[in-house]
């Protein structure tokens, strides 16, 4: 027993020691020369490379668009090839990217990452994310405006080209018109919808994303408007005494919850199950055309209908990113660019592939490519882009969300 | 000395890289619930996250419920599982055949099917929207769905306690299974000449033989339920949740400077694990327990 202990440590010892010497595949001083370079040595030199992208992959239709529309292109048009690496929550490699930062592993399997909100900040703050790449992106160049506020700043933290938009999302609420006559459109007349259907309705628990992102409209319609909450939370000195009447609200409508508000679905993906088996007659998400293509699925009932409150609903851009460590940089930022263009958005838009909203300035669009967004059939359940451009909200900034997240355990869970 | 050194050698890679997964992993947990975390600039050790553990109130909950539902499993898990184990022998007693082998068979069936997968199926069934739920509400025999007994997803925990006594009385039976198949059939024919029927046959035979087998495989499955994951997330209720689940609602839910307490969670856990199992292996010592008794 001791004889092993012994090699065993002598191993550990070992392969410590081989995990600290450093591969010079491609070293920091390359990488930032592929700064400076101009594209077409980029796009030279992603020839034959091949790119892990760590992304969510619990929904289908987004990975069957990347694998069977994007990934097909990539490899005839660049010889690039995509690898999707589905992960369960983006938390998840930014935490690994964390681990393999203090590490000192430079030569790192993930090349794009999906990230947005607080994976950013947390990617950010710790120097997790390469650098200022988007400005060479010849896409990002021609169809975004970089000044836009929905561009520059992620839930309030500046992107300064760490991040390439790649779509935009807006919440909203989803319901059954045969069962639903006239959906709640404030707090106000949900509460009172909640009170004359018990049990019909129900929130994703926290910190599910979705569920958050529901909690954080009650925040802006109980406590006076999101105006208040564009500085950093740490500057607002009574911020616990004016959350107090969203815990109050929260709490107010528990009883009239799904199982009386005992417990709430552990995940979004159990709440749509309730709502598709009809022992909740609402959800919600944060991808408009969710519904439309659930319904398409035939997991939805066909009568599945979309809206937004009359106070408006969060909307916010989600990006696409190159980590410190990746070994494939040129090959990243090609593809990066080709899923930025007007055709992988424009396919991106319709309900049969993802549904998902252009992050491109429409403007800036020629008259055909306009043509072409406008005529993607949209589905019946999902709104018309002009209906959820006129009611946007502007996130929350990250550090609000994890007191949120905390206090609701706190607050409404316990009890 | 080659022929000394050998077996090492070859279990080696294995025992390596158990040791330099598992343990690196425990250990890079155990310092890091220390607040020790470089990634963040913290190098401090302290014990900071395990007093605020022990001083909130969602920690002791969860602990408590974590307690109850493994009890109760391992508790319903082994009766089922003794229950099937003295049947099957007590079939292959009395005649020899091939039902007998098709019972074995059907009683192990649990046993391929993954947890995760079992807590779904209970999930499906169970649900106040599920299979079962609806069968009886188009047979008329419930009115509504919502009438149907909340079964997954309750505050007790019924469900989580049925997909692990499902899930683990085949276990409990497959351990008890082979010291049954010890007692010589002559054994059955002498107790019967001195007039013992079948149940006097398993209360002064079967359950003596088997007692040592049964207490360590229910303690296996209660330090098991004790430290599982998956099925309580699927089936458990918001607050409070078993340990498992509360930390990794504590790692997924905060920042990175609360990793030491999620971690913290994590390594109280590894502890109780790792003294119940240290008890197991004591009495198993003692007891002989694969040889089921002296002789």
């Amino acid at each position: 027993m001791k004889k092993i202990s012994l090699m065993a440590s002598g191993l550990l010892v070992l392969m410590l020691a081989a995990c600290s010497i450093e591969t010079g595949k491609s070293s920091p001083e390359e990488a930032d020369s592929l700064l400076k370079s101009d594209w077409k040595s980029v796009t030279e030199e992603a020839t034959g490379q091949e790119v892990n992208m760590y992304m969510w992959g619990g929904n289908e239709n987004i990975n069957r668009y990347l694998d069977e529309w994007v990934a097909p292109r990539l490899q005839e048009e660049h010889d690039v090839e995509l690898n999707r690496v589905p992960v369960n929550d983006a938390q998840d490699f930014v935490n690994q990217l964390v681990d393999e930062k203090s590490a000192g592993k430079t030569e790192g399997s993930m090349d794009i990452i999906w990230i947005n909100g607080e994976n950013f900040k947390a990617a950010k703050d710790n120097g997790l994310l390469w650098g200022d790449f988007t400005g060479l992106l010849p896409n990002f160049q021609d169809y975004i405006d970089p000044e836009a506020p929905e561009i520059a700043a992620d839930f309030g933290e500046p992107v300064e080209g760490l991040e390439a938009p790649w779509g935009k999302a807006q919440f909203v609420l989803v319901y059954d018109e045969d069962k639903v006559k006239n959906p709640p459109k404030s707090m106000e007349e949900l509460a009172a919808w909640a009170k004359e259907n018990p049990g019909k309705f129900t929130y994703p628990a926290l910190p599910d994303f979705t569920g958050s992102a529901f909690i954080r409209h009650v925040l802006y319609e109980t406590t006076g408007g999101h105006g208040q909450y564009q500085q950093p939370a740490a500057e607002i000195a009574d911020l616990d005494k004016r959350m107090e009447p969203m815990w109050q609200y929260l709490n107010e409508i528990e009883p009239y919850l799904w199982r009386e508000g005992e417990t709430y679905p552990e995940s979004l993906a159990k709440q749509e199950q309730l709502f598709a088996s009809g022992e909740v007659w609402m959800t919600m998400s944060y991808d408009p055309a969710l519904a439309a293509s659930e319904v398409l699925k035939g997991r939805f009932p066909e009568s599945t209908r979309t809206y937004v409150l009359d106070g408006g609903t969060l909307a916010n851009t989600h990006y696409l990113s190159i980590p410190f460590n990746s070994s494939q940089k040129a090959g990243a930022m090609v593809a990066i660019n080709e899923m930025m263009s007007p055709e992988a958005q424009t396919a991106k838009l319709s309900p049969e592939n993802w549904g998902d909203l252009s992050a491109l300035d429409f403007e800036k669009l020629s008259a055909e490519q306009q043509q072409a967004m406008n005529d993607v059939d949209l589905g019946a359940a999902t709104l018309p882009i002009e209906e959820l451009e006129q009611n946007r909200l502007p996130e929350l900034s990250s550090d609000y969300i994890e007191i949120i997240e905390k206090g609701w355990m706190e607050n409404v869970a316990k009890d | 000395m080659s022929q000394k050194i050998k077996p090492y050698l070859l279990l080696f890679p294995a025992v390596a890289t158990i040791v330099l997964l598992f343990f690196g992993g425990l250990f890079d947990g155990f310092l890091k619930s220390l607040g020790y975390f470089p990634a963040i600039g913290e190098t401090r050790f302290g014990i900071a996250a395990y007093r605020n553990l022990l001083n909130s109130e969602a920690f002791w909950d969860s602990l408590a419920l974590t307690f109850r539902i493994a009890a109760l499993s391992s508790l319903i898990a082994a009766l089922l599982g003794a229950a099937m184990a003295v049947a099957l022998f007590m079939l292959q007693a009395s005649e020899k055949g091939r039902s007998s082998r098709f019972w074995q068979r059907l009683f192990q069936l649990p046993l391929t099917i993954p947890h995760l997968v079992g807590g779904y199926i209970v999930v499906l069934l169970f649900m106040q929207s599920g299979f079962l739920s609806k069968i009886l509400a188009s047979a008329g025999w419930i009115d509504e769905i919502t009438d149907f007994p909340v079964l997954v997803n309750d505050s007790f925990g019924w469900g989580i306690i049925l997909a692990y006594a499902w899930k683990e009385a085949p276990f409990v039976s497959l351990m008890m299974y082979p010291v049954l198949a010890r007692i010589h059939r002559s054994w059955r024919d002498v107790s019967r000449v001195f007039g013992a029927g079948n149940w006097d046959f398993i209360r002064d035979i079967v359950l003596p033989v088997m007692m040592p087998a049964w207490t360590i495989a229910t303690f296996i499955v209660f330090v098991f339920t004790f430290s599982a994951f998956e099925v309580p997330f699927l089936l458990g209720v918001t607050y409070p949740s078993v340990l498992p689940v509360y930390s990794y609602q504590l790692y997924t839910s905060g920042t990175l400077a609360d990793r030491p307490e999620a971690l913290a969670v994590n390594i109280i856990l590894a502890s109780l694990t790792i003294l119940l199992g240290l008890v197991v292996y004591y009495f198993s010592k003692r007891w002989n327990v694969l040889r089921g008794w002296d002789g």
